[in-house]
């Protein structure tokens, strides 16, 4: 199937990075760095009950503090928004939905005036019952967190349900599950947990909004997807989108935190009441923790039967995420799980229920991996449970229920006949781990192997877009237009290295415009779900090929030969096998002139765009359907050391594979697949919210939360890049950005049952979990009884 | 309590007026607006505001800015020498030992420290040096490998 | 955002004793400020004003003499005292405790006096400076006072230092000839953490003079002096090990928190008190499968 050309030029080669020159320097521009003229600033003053009723708020004082121009409270700002369920307020209103919820703004000339003026405002609350499990949650009775469900305004794809604190219920149904089940000589049921995490982005959210009088909004915003924003603020304000600029210029990190529309409504409403001043919030860390949104928890109920001879025949299975507050990216979320919810298996037999679920917890929103991290934790232990149950090897048991080209997924659809390839990266892995031999342990610390393996597909909806525009400049270079946002991920290089492969045109004469700006950027959906690559990449390709076909057009008329007959490359234009007849691209791209001074075609501008096709909405009782533009396999393999005095693990060796079609840039992929399994590690092992008894977070800064820092990297981490082309991605590639994340917890604790013989059901695998797991084998006390 | 404090930004002999109650991130950032130093916790857990203060690395959200009186201080605007990378920042594009930026200049600087103090530069040294640091996007192998190979090649 | 407050950088002792008589109770004094500027910002307090020691020189001293021990100044940062060459011959249970705190960058900013003076339970320094009998030296406008370590620490960040007087050094004495010790410390990352639980051990005297002493298991940092006891006493050096942990475990009292729980804190003081022991005493470590 390797069938792309080998002679690429700047395709698969590891340009540096075309954002590296600002960054090393300083001078690359954040959202935090932007300074304008009469610009205010903003404390929140956040709810400390996780669920109460605002009975009075005491804003006279902080009014009359010095510097202060404007304190808003809920009532200010009668209108909801929401992504796909219309449930959340700018301000809290009425009632506080978590611990961390911002009940007051105060805008003053200074911060420092602001955070003065903040200390003045009295809120007086009466404490609610809050609802702190996704368990509970569901219990008849349980206290609602959104009692008016019912009337929210919500995305047809998505099904909430009035009277409960379900905010969204998915359900798939493929083959018969009963019949299935019937036919297993084994069945497993087993559930696993996860609690909510942060992104820790290290730029924190910041928005700059400016509501001027005349009705024009501008927005300067750390925002994954400036497109979002503006569409949904639009809907929110009923303010037409020509009206509203959003501004994105770098982001120091997002990881699908900074996705969808989060505090710009908030600024944009300060800033009328501001009298049109810009007004900027920043938030600090541990507003982070407790304000902004965070990912979801899990609890996953799997039921699974398999014959004897290793056949997966049926997967019975419940996700409950937990949403917190506000449905957010949540019920997509539960959506994506879902539809992707066996793995990368073939199942004949499937029956899924996802449910996302209020809580009165921080809001839940999209996070690197999109649901996957979460679910494949519970499905790869599963698998390995199962194995055990069999007698099967782990690797063999994978390898014979295989999603394959030619089977099909959960919702029906056959995996295309160029789809990736799971059996080679599980086969690759296992390999570079010397599966089945035993590792020699070090004096008392156990060793082990583990295994576990990925899939995912873009969560959007079927009509996802990209565009982009190149714009070729006097002398022959140029600038490529995009829509998607940097995050760190490398878009800009890699969809830069595109272009210059289609147009001939070396890197270094490309240049990204570095910022988005909806006013001028072309249209692109949103930066999530390892998309950019593959549409964007396909809208650069098609607009380098119509900025070709332009340039061919005037070359064409002042070579006198058919536009079919010219080559571009090297900067320069000539006739197929006659070289030396040809021009320099710098006297076409802005129009041939003549010495007498006529002039042929004029200024290049390339334009392209790329449509998910062939996609559909999925039945809203079976989930039957089409929801995947491409399909990314991947595994990990680990070998771990594990201290039984503390049950502090190492991991000695991390092997990753992933299926990417092609390797675009392949230091970016390298920096994709370290950083994505750092991540994974990290939540896996180490991150959690915690909560106190009222539902107040007790870790609320990096000291407490932690997060891996340079000496908890695996000691060696080697990674395959496996190239089965996709034949409609661009030259090949599907992309990387989350995959790297997926699994890697999943196999450790994978491998600390081949080290020691726990079996961990619920994350983080904290050094002390994974210590009481070792007590409670000794005293063989039930691993449920482990909390 | 406004009072001027004297000293040496990035080669540069200057006299700033500062606040008592600032911190040297502030002092940066909001006054003599050097953006290139990022806040990112105020309270010395993440490091990605770091600077060198008399050539030695500090977290600038805990320093107060009078403390810097008398003091040289070296910020990522001042390490490219008359339009040309420092040897360090070099060795991170090689790399590719960054990707969304925010913590660059805080790694940047400590490699560049981490450099001048003698050899025995290998990849546990430099997990050390730069464990005060974090990262959340690259997983710190390649800025290990940016750093341990400027060493190599000094 | 910090609140307001006034700075001051005294250049001598005298003229920071003058200004926290000035000041009383609303001064603060900085060192490295690794601890009082987070609690400034998080309003933990409120001071009228800040007063900056670093510009004492003779705050700075870091000098071991034999015969007389090792005096640490209240400004010497943690980096100072690892790169002193006599402090890893000489202490090396402060010199490991050292090495376990923080990270690297804030070690060449914070300082072991500041560790002290702030008497987090946590304090790594605080079991090497029990264990090797330190001596805190203070000053004052009614002149100074030594305290003995142990008596230092009088509950969670609170210490005996009265209004107006501060810490202006530590004192380790010259420890036994044969001493040896380690500082093991329990984490959540292999990285940088605060103590979960902080084993200071110290041998001595043939193995006859046992110190031990624990970071986060109590209100303060504790010397666990009955299990030192046992080994005054003749018998099996492997039962008097155990009998020791026991009594050490029997002389702290953890609590559950965000960090860890209770359980988990009483396990890793009996198996790093017995760890260190049979380390430190020459005891083969018998591999439990």
């Amino acid at each position: 199937m390797k069938n792309f050309r080998e002679d690429l030029k700047y395709v698969g080669k590891p340009v540096p990075r075309v954002d590296s020159y600002e960054k090393i320097l300083g001078v690359a521009e954040y959202t935090g760095d932007i300074e304008l003229p009469g610009m205010l600033h903003t404390k929140l003053v956040l709810s400390p009950y996780a669920h109460a009723k605002i009975k009075a708020i005491h804003t006279e004082k902080a009014r009359k503090a010095s510097g202060v121009v404007a304190v808003a409270v809920g009532d200010d700002f009668p209108f909801r928004v929401g992504l796909y369920v219309n449930d959340r307020n700018v301000l809290a209103r009425k009632k506080v939905r978590w611990a961390g919820e911002p009940v007051v703004a105060v805008v003053a000339e200074t911060l420092e005036q602001a955070y003065e003026a903040a200390e003045l405002i009295e809120v007086e609350y009466e404490p609610l019952q809050p609802v702190l499990d996704v368990r509970d949650a569901l219990k008849p009775g349980a206290p609602l967190v959104h009692e008016e469900l019912g009337e929210y305004a919500h995305s047809p794809a998505f099904h909430p349900i009035p009277g409960t604190n379900i905010a969204s219920r998915f359900t798939l149904k493929k083959g018969d599950v009963e019949l299935g089940f019937k036919q297993s000589d084994v069945i497993l049921e087993n559930e696993f947990m996860m609690p909510q995490v942060s992104h820790v982005p290290l730029e924190t959210h910041t928005s700059i909004g400016q509501y001027m009088p005349d009705g024009k909004i501008k927005i300067w915003t750390s925002a994954q997807s400036p497109f979002t924003v503006r569409h949904i603020l639009s809907v929110s304000l009923g303010v037409p989108e020509h009206k509203i600029s959003v501004y994105v210029p770098y982001i120091g990190g997002g990881f699908g935190g900074k996705a969808g529309i989060n505090f710009e409504p908030l600024v944009v409403m300060l800033s009328k009441m501001a009298g049109g001043r810009p007004v900027k919030l920043e938030l600090t860390r541990e507003e982070q923790f407790i304000t902004a949104p965070v990912r979801q928890g899990l609890y996953a109920k799997l039921k699974t039967g398999v014959k004897r001879s290793g056949e997966i025949m049926a997967e019975k299975i419940l996700y409950v995420y937990d949403a917190g507050a506000y449905a957010d990216y949540g019920v997509n979320v539960g959506r994506a799980a879902g539809y992707s919810c066996t793995g990368p298996y073939y199942v004949p037999n499937v029956e899924t229920e996802s449910l996302t679920v209020y809580t009165n917890h921080p809001w839940g929103t999209a996070f690197r991996g999109f649901g996957h991290f979460e679910f494949l934790w519970a499905i790869e232990r599963q698998m390995d449970l199962v194995a055990r149950e069999l007698g099967m090897d782990p690797v063999e048991f994978r390898l014979k229920n295989a999603l394959l080209p030619g089977k099909t997924t959960p919702t029906g659809e056959v995996l295309r006949e160029d789809a990736g390839r799971i059996d080679e990266c599980i086969r690759a892995v296992a390999s570079r781990i010397d599966w089945g031999k035993k590792p020699v342990a070090a004096a008392g610390k156990p060793r082990g192997k583990g295994i576990a393996a990925l899939w995912k597909a873009p969560a959007m909806p079927p009509n996802a877009s990209s565009a982009a525009f190149i714009k070729f400049n006097e002398d022959g270079t140029a600038e490529l237009l995009l829509g998607i946002t940097e995050i760190g991920q490398g878009a800009e290089t890699a969809l830069a290295q595109i272009a210059a492969e289609e147009l001939g045109l070396p890197v270094e004469k490309i240049k990204v415009v570095p910022f988005r700006h909806t006013d001028v950027s072309p249209y692109s959906w949103q930066t999530v779900a390892s998309r950019g690559l593959f549409m964007d990449g396909r809208a650069v390709q098609m607009a380098a090929r119509d900025a070709k076909n332009q340039i061919f057009d005037i070359a064409s008329q002042v070579l006198r030969v058919s536009k079919e007959d010219l080559v571009l490359s090297d900067e320069r234009v000539h006739v197929r096998g006659r070289p030396e007849v040809g021009l320099e691209l710098r006297q076409l791209v802005n129009g041939y002139v003549y010495p007498n001074g006529n002039v042929v075609g004029g200024p290049v501008i390339g334009r392209g765009f790329y449509s998910a096709a062939r996609l559909t909405y999925l039945d809203p009782e079976t989930g039957q359907g089409y929801p995947a533009l491409k399909w990314t396999f991947g595994a990990h393999a680990v070998e771990v050391e594990v201290d039984p005095d503390t049950g502090m693990v190492k991991v000695l060796k991390l092997v990753s594979a992933f299926d990417i079609g092609k390797a675009i840039n392949p230091a970016i992929v390298l920096g994709q697949a370290y950083g994505g399994a750092l991540q994974s590690m990290s939540l896996g092992l180490l991150e959690g919210y915690f909560y106190d008894e009222k539902g107040r977070m007790l870790n609320p800064n990096l000291t407490d939360y932690k997060i891996a820092r340079a000496s908890d990297i695996p000691e060696e981490h080697e990674v395959i890049i496996i190239e089965n082309p996709q034949l409609d991605g661009p030259f090949g590639a599907r992309g990387i950005g989350e995959l790297s994340m997926l699994s890697v917890e999943t196999a450790i604790a994978n491998a600390l049952y081949d080290a020691i013989g726990i079996d961990l059901k619920n994350l983080p695998i904290t050094a002390e979990y994974i210590w009481k797991h070792i007590q409670a084998k000794k005293e063989k006390i039930p691993v449920e009884a482990v909390t | 309590m406004l009072r001027s404090i004297k000293v040496v930004l990035n080669g540069v002999e200057r006299t700033v007026d500062v606040e008592d109650h600032w911190t040297l991130l502030w002092l940066l950032r909001e006054k003599l607006k050097l953006k290139g130093t990022k806040h990112g916790c105020d309270r010395g857990d993440c490091g990605i505001c770091t600077v060198l203060v008399n050539n030695t690395p500090v977290k600038s959200c805990l320093v107060l800015a009078p403390e810097v009186n008398g003091a040289e201080i070296l910020t990522i605007e001042g390490l490219a020498k008359e339009g040309s990378l420092a040897p360090i920042q070099k060795s991170f594009i090689e790399h590719s030992a960054l990707q969304c930026g925010i913590c660059t200049a805080a790694f940047v600087l400590t490699g560049h420290w981490l450099l001048q103090q003698g050899d025995g530069v290998d990849r546990k040294r430099v997990a050390e040096a730069i464990d005060g640091i974090l990262c959340r996007c690259t997983g710190y192998r390649q800025i290990i490998e940016a750093i341990v190979d400027a060493a190599r090649k000094k | 955002m910090l609140p307001k407050f006034l700075y001051h950088a005294p250049e001598t002792i005298h003229e920071a004793l003058e200004l926290l008589n000035k000041y009383g109770r609303e001064a603060k004094l900085l060192a490295g400020g690794t601890d009082l500027v987070v609690d400034l910002r998080e309003r933990k307090t409120r001071p009228k004003a800040v007063i900056d020691i670093k510009r004492i020189k003779e705050l700075n001293v870091l000098k071991y003499e034999p015969g007389r021990g090792l005096v640490i100044g209240a400004t010497v940062t943690y980096h100072q005292i690892l790169e002193y060459e006599p402090v890893r011959k000489k202490y090396p249970v402060l010199w490991e405790a050292v090495k376990t705190v923080a990270d690297e960058i804030l070690r060449m900013r914070a300082t072991l006096v500041g560790n002290i003076c702030t008497a987090s339970p946590a304090a790594d320094t605080a079991p090497a400076l029990l264990v090797y009998d330190a001596v805190v030296e203070t000053a004052s406008k009614n002149g100074g006072r030594k305290i003995p370590i142990e008596n230092f620490f009088t509950g969670v960040k609170k210490t005996v230092l009265e209004e107006g007087e501060m810490v202006v050094s530590v004192t380790l004495p010259e420890p036994p000839a044969d001493a040896k010790g380690t500082y093991l410390k329990a984490m959540r990352v292999w990285s940088e953490d605060l103590a979960l639980v902080g084993v200071a051990a110290l041998v001595a005297d043939g193995g006859k003079d046992v110190r031990l002493a624990y970071a986060s298991v109590a209100p303060t940092p504790v010397r666990a002096r009955k299990a030192e006891k046992v080994f005054r006493e003749d018998g099996d050096i492997r039962e008097k090990i155990e009998k020791a942990v026991e009594l050490a475990v029997a002389s702290v009292s953890p609590i559950s928190d965000v960090r860890a729980s209770k359980e988990y804190r009483l396990h890793l003081v009996k198996t790093f008190t017995r760890n260190a022991l049979n380390r430190l005493l020459g005891v083969e470590a018998v591999v439990v499968a």
